[in-house]
């Protein structure tokens, strides 16, 4: 009916402009307080602000295929000739649609994503070929089931509970030997062990761009911030995956030509932060932004927006399928350290390690309201980190931007402490060494 | 002799005090924010200097805390107001004693835990909602056509106190109108709505942890039967200082104080 | 980190290993027609069967060694075994269970066989973990059983009377090394049963059937007799002592797994454990495959002395899966 057409265009046409917006001023807070800031940054700055405020269409050639969760094996998915798009979105005007039909007590991240592909898929992606949703937290599992509701091709990628056992280990290769199949039946294109191996080898050099880049914040005084790492691994999401590697080579080029000239995206003193919980996705980096903006550096996460993302390195015995594919499989699951697992023994022992290798002086876990998952493992969390005498700040929020003003307050609570902490720490080294 | 000035910038008024060098409280004011805050409290500061009679340079540092600490750009530093909180309550200074600071104030509440150096080990803040904060004693207090200061007095008389239902301030008007018509009286309402508050409190309080000695300042503090209630929902005593709306002003006043000195080991943070 | 040190991490330590294997194989079975002489106590399988071998696997000297009446423990001939022991630890405690990995013969054996199935595309098998638990006790059961033969032979053990003589060295007649090293000397005499009596029968008749399960099972499984192998399980028992270490610092691993993936023994424990320093298990043959898969820099190391040979860097790993010849 031309009525609810017409609705139906403005819809669209509205959560267009309040994307923009909210894009918009992501980026112009970032640009505008860094102002002797690396130039290379400029390009992904551009790239969102073309993706998110243009909706400039990505030149694909081939079949995007769009993903739900970080345990999508990317390698296979440019074994079969197509490229993969992380939908997960961090809009909150597409939070807003998601509410019409979403419970309210629901994750602002599914709502977002829902509400984004209920008005058709991102603007910037074209079609989508397939949706491939990992049986993650219970969220994503039903957004699954929403999602072919809608009318997208959707294949749920069976993913175990628990990831140390050998059933569940056996399962996962299964599961990834059976979606190998049903990728080549979408793109029409057989997986071979080349092309396996090059699209490996093309992962494996944008992680190794992501770890240069990630180890210049383990300076006393970052060339960056951690806010602009995040932009950085957001563009990881949509990029091409070739122009992304040589984007953050010449990031880190620039980087070191700049370090030892003394400039530093943060003051001395500043409070390193290690961020973790729930993903800060573009252009939601409210928490983050207000850390960097009470003063503190993000200087490590433990998010699946960023560091997750990029981290772990595929690494296969013999070269052919028989190994690969069970290799690209293990390296998805064993070291995933998602809280929607049995354990979070991994993710304890990788916030403890990450906050010594970076020097972090506190953490804070961001838990989404009404994700489960990570609010229940902030206790356990917390308790491993108190342990390790390491301070946690625990914020939950979502997307809108009304609390801002308080969640100001405890932020800076927070910096301040350990500000005060840190100038404790000095003077009692002063005194033990007088 | 200096002087150091903590300005607590709230949602409905502007605490002001005045310390020495000794740390000892020279003057303090207390005034209404309203709606041009930055304006009325230029103009609380300035009354409070001439009613000491000092001049301006007299002042040698201004911290301001609270909701419009930002925004009063005359402030020399601005502190957020837990931690001010935390300097006010003594901390650092009575180390071992003061563990858990409960603060109620006109649109929020907050508790803060302390460690045994008296260093902000954790806290946590009901910013969301007005139930349990001072906006729910001023609703109680405008329906039944009292002033806040008077109801403390009342909240012994009750014969047993009434439970308040709602979790919410608006509906909870609501509920206290209704049970005015069916023929309680006001003593039997007030002391239901302290509580109320005081066990929405120990809620918050219990997601940090409540450890002796419990500290309760922000202007509910005043009131003898929110602390009467306080008391009996954490079965423990507390203590009450002497000016409990200043605290987190006198806590901002101290920290400009060690900031001027600059000594660094009297920053109690 | 010094130039050297970043060189040695750089290296592919699988292509070192390929080349001193050969090396390996070359001088401990023909090293005898050079005069060369390692003695009776070598750690790996230098078969004696093979007549111009370097220096003799200790196993079969210790069979005869324990071969005496209790009394003499306590004499001359206990000497002789105490010596032994003393020079068999002295040469493992060098280079640890390396020598399995880098020295042995059978298992050089069992990896070319391996790169055989891969050249032509065929998989391999793997235990699950249950059956590989169950598996990995045979080893003790053959040690003990090479130790108690020969000692029921010359003394009655458990009130059974003294077993055969051919039980002398029963160890030998079943391994796959006695049937399979001499060829590569010309000598088929033993790819063969005895028929002289009846327990030459059953052993040597034990003895092709082994072989023949070594050769199927290398081809289907990686490094399949190893675990099975008496000489790996006692040198575990010295492992601790070794010179040359296998470390793992626990805190940097994320249990990406890639060095169980690679490891062609199968041990778990490379990733799952976290905690234990010293990463040896008994199954382990110090190849160093799981050092050259690690991506987290530091996380495994191997030492000599404490002094760092070869440490796993993310820059190492990424050299060398960048040298991965793959086909189409």
């Amino acid at each position: 009916m031309s009525v609810d057409n017409e609705r139906w265009e403005r819809m669209k046409k509205t959560a267009q402009v309040h994307l923009a917006m909210e894009a918009r001023e992501t980026l112009t807070r970032m640009e505008d307080s860094f102002s002797n800031g690396p130039g290379a940054m400029q390009y992904f700055y551009d790239l969102h602000r073309a993706s998110y405020c243009d909706g400039t269409p990505l030149r694909t050639a081939g079949k995007t295929i769009g993903t739900l969760c970080v345990q999508v094996p990317e390698e296979l998915i440019y074994a079969a000739g197509a490229v993969p798009l992380r939908l997960c979105s961090g809009a909150y005007a597409f939070d807003q649609i998601g509410a019409d039909f979403l419970p309210a007590k629901s994750c602002p991240l599914i709502k977002a994503t829902l509400g984004m592909l209920h008005i058709g898929p991102p603007a910037f992606a074209g079609s989508l070929s397939l949706i491939v949703n990992p049986s993650t937290c219970d969220q994503k599992k039903k957004a699954g089931e929403m999602l072919e509701d809608f009318g997208y091709p959707v294949y749920h990628l069976e993913m175990p509970p628990a990831k140390a056992s050998e059933e569940a280990r056996v399962y996962w290769r299964q599961s990834i030997k059976k979606f190998s199949r049903v990728l080549e039946k979408t793109t029409g294109q057989r997986i071979t062990e080349k092309r396996l191996a090059d699209a490996i080898a093309r992962v494996r050099s944008a992680q190794t761009a992501y770890r240069r880049l990630r180890d210049f914040m383990k300076s006393a005084t970052p060339p960056i911030r951690g806010t602009d790492v995040m932009v950085v691994t957001n563009a990881y999401f949509f990029d091409d995956i070739g122009k992304w590697t040589g984007a953050v080579n010449a990031l880190c080029n620039e980087l070191e030509s700049r370090t030892g000239t003394g400039a530093s995206a943060t003051l001395r003193h500043a409070p390193r932060i290690l961020f973790t919980g729930s993903p800060p996705v573009f252009p939601n980096l409210k928490l983050p932004l207000l850390i960097e903006e009470s003063g503190g550096i993000i200087v490590a996460d433990e998010v699946c927006s960023a560091s997750r993302l990029l981290n772990d390195m595929v690494a296969f015995d013999e070269p052919h399928l028989y190994d690969m594919i069970p290799a690209v499989a293990d390296r998805y699951l064993k070291p995933c350290t998602c809280p929607v697992f049995t354990s979070s023994e991994d993710r304890k022992r990788k916030l403890v390690e990450q906050a010594q290798s970076f020097d972090a002086d506190g953490v804070v876990y961001q838990s989404f309201a009404g994700c489960m998952p990570y609010e229940l493992e902030q206790r356990l969390v917390g308790k491993h980190l108190a342990e390790a005498e390491i301070p946690m700040l625990s914020i939950e929020t979502d997307y809108s931007p009304d609390d801002a003003g308080q969640l100001a307050t405890r932020v800076e609570a927070f910096m301040e402490s350990l500000k005060g902490r840190a100038r404790r720490k000095a003077n009692d080294e002063v005194r033990m060494m007088k | 002799m200096k002087y150091f000035a903590g300005i607590d910038i709230g949602s409905t008024a502007i605490k002001i005090v005045l310390v020495d060098e000794n740390e000892r409280i020279e003057a303090h004011q207390v005034s209404a924010t309203g709606s041009h805050f930055h304006r009325n409290t230029v103009e609380a500061l300035g009354r409070l200097i001439e009613q000491t009679g000092f001049s301006r340079g007299d002042i040698a540092y201004i911290t301001s805390t609270g909701y419009g600490r930002k925004l009063f750009k005359e402030a020399d530093e601005s502190v957020s107001e837990i931690t001010a909180n935390g300097a006010g309550a003594g901390a650092g200074r009575v180390s071992g004693e003061v563990r858990t600071i409960i603060n109620i104030g006109g649109q929020d509440s907050k508790v803060i835990l302390l460690d045994r150096d008296g260093h902000i080990k954790n806290f946590v803040m009901n910013d969301k909602c007005a139930a349990g904060t001072g906006r729910f004693l001023e609703m109680t207090a405008r329906n039944l056509g009292m002033e806040v200061e008077d109801l403390g007095a009342l909240h012994h008389k009750a014969q047993a106190p009434l439970t308040i239902n709602s979790t919410c301030t608006v509906f909870a008007e609501s509920e206290i109108i209704s049970q005015l018509a069916h023929g309680h009286n006001r003593e039997e309402i007030i002391a239901g709505v302290h509580y109320s508050i005081a066990r929405r409190i120990v809620r918050l309080a219990k997601r940090v942890g409540i450890e002796d000695t419990v500290f309760f300042d922000g202007g509910p503090a005043l009131n003898a039967g929110m602390v009467s209630a306080l008391e009996d929902e954490l079965m423990r005593k507390v203590v009450v200082p002497e000016l409990p709306q200043l605290t987190t002003a006198r806590g901002a006043a101290l920290l400009a104080r060690s900031a001027w000195i600059g000594t660094g080991e009297q920053v109690n943070v | 980190m010094t130039r050297l040190r970043q060189f040695l991490n750089n290296g592919d330590v699988s292509r070192f290993r390929l080349f001193f294997q050969i090396a390996a194989f070359g001088f401990l079975i023909y090293g005898g027609l050079l005069a060369i002489d390692l003695g009776n106590t070598v750690p790996a399988f230098s078969c004696v069967f093979a007549d111009s071998r370097a220096g003799a696997c200790y196993l079969f000297p210790l069979q005869h060694q324990v071969n005496m009446p209790w009394k003499q423990f306590l004499g001359g001939r206990g000497i002789g075994l105490y010596v032994g022991i003393g020079a068999f630890v002295l040469f493992f405690i060098l280079f640890n269970k390396a020598w399995c990995g880098f020295a042995c013969p059978l298992g050089a054996l069992q990896d070319w066989i391996t790169k055989l199935r891969m050249k032509i595309g065929m998989r391999y098998s793997l235990y699950a973990e249950s059956t590989f638990r169950k598996l990995k006790s045979i080893k003790y059961l053959l040690l003990a059983l090479l130790i108690l033969l020969p000692l029921g032979i010359a003394n009655s053990l458990f009130g059974l009377p003294k077993l055969p003589h051919d039980l002398a060295t029963s160890y030998c007649m079943i391994c796959p090394g006695r049937t399979i090293l001499p060829l590569f000397t010309g000598d088929v005499s033993h790819l063969a049963v005895d028929f002289s009596s009846k327990t030459m029968t059953v052993l040597t008749g034990l003895g092709m059937a082994v072989t023949g399960l070594f050769l199927v099972g290398a081809f289907v499984k990686k490094r399949f007799f190893c675990l099975f192998c008496p000489m790996s399980a006692l040198q575990y028992v010295f492992s601790k002592a070794a010179l040359l270490r296998l470390t793992k610092n626990g805190a940097k691993c994320t249990r990406c797994g890639n060095c169980y993936r690679v490891c062609d023994v199968g041990i778990t424990e490379i990733a799952d454990d976290v905690t234990s320093k010293n990463i040896v298990k008994d199954d382990c043959m110090m190849c160093f495959k799981c050092v050259a898969a690690c991506p987290e820099g530091k996380c495994l190391s191997v030492t000599f002395l404490g002094l760092p040979l070869y440490d796993s860097t993310q820059e190492g790993f990424a050299k060398r899966m960048e040298g991965r010849d793959v086909r189409g």
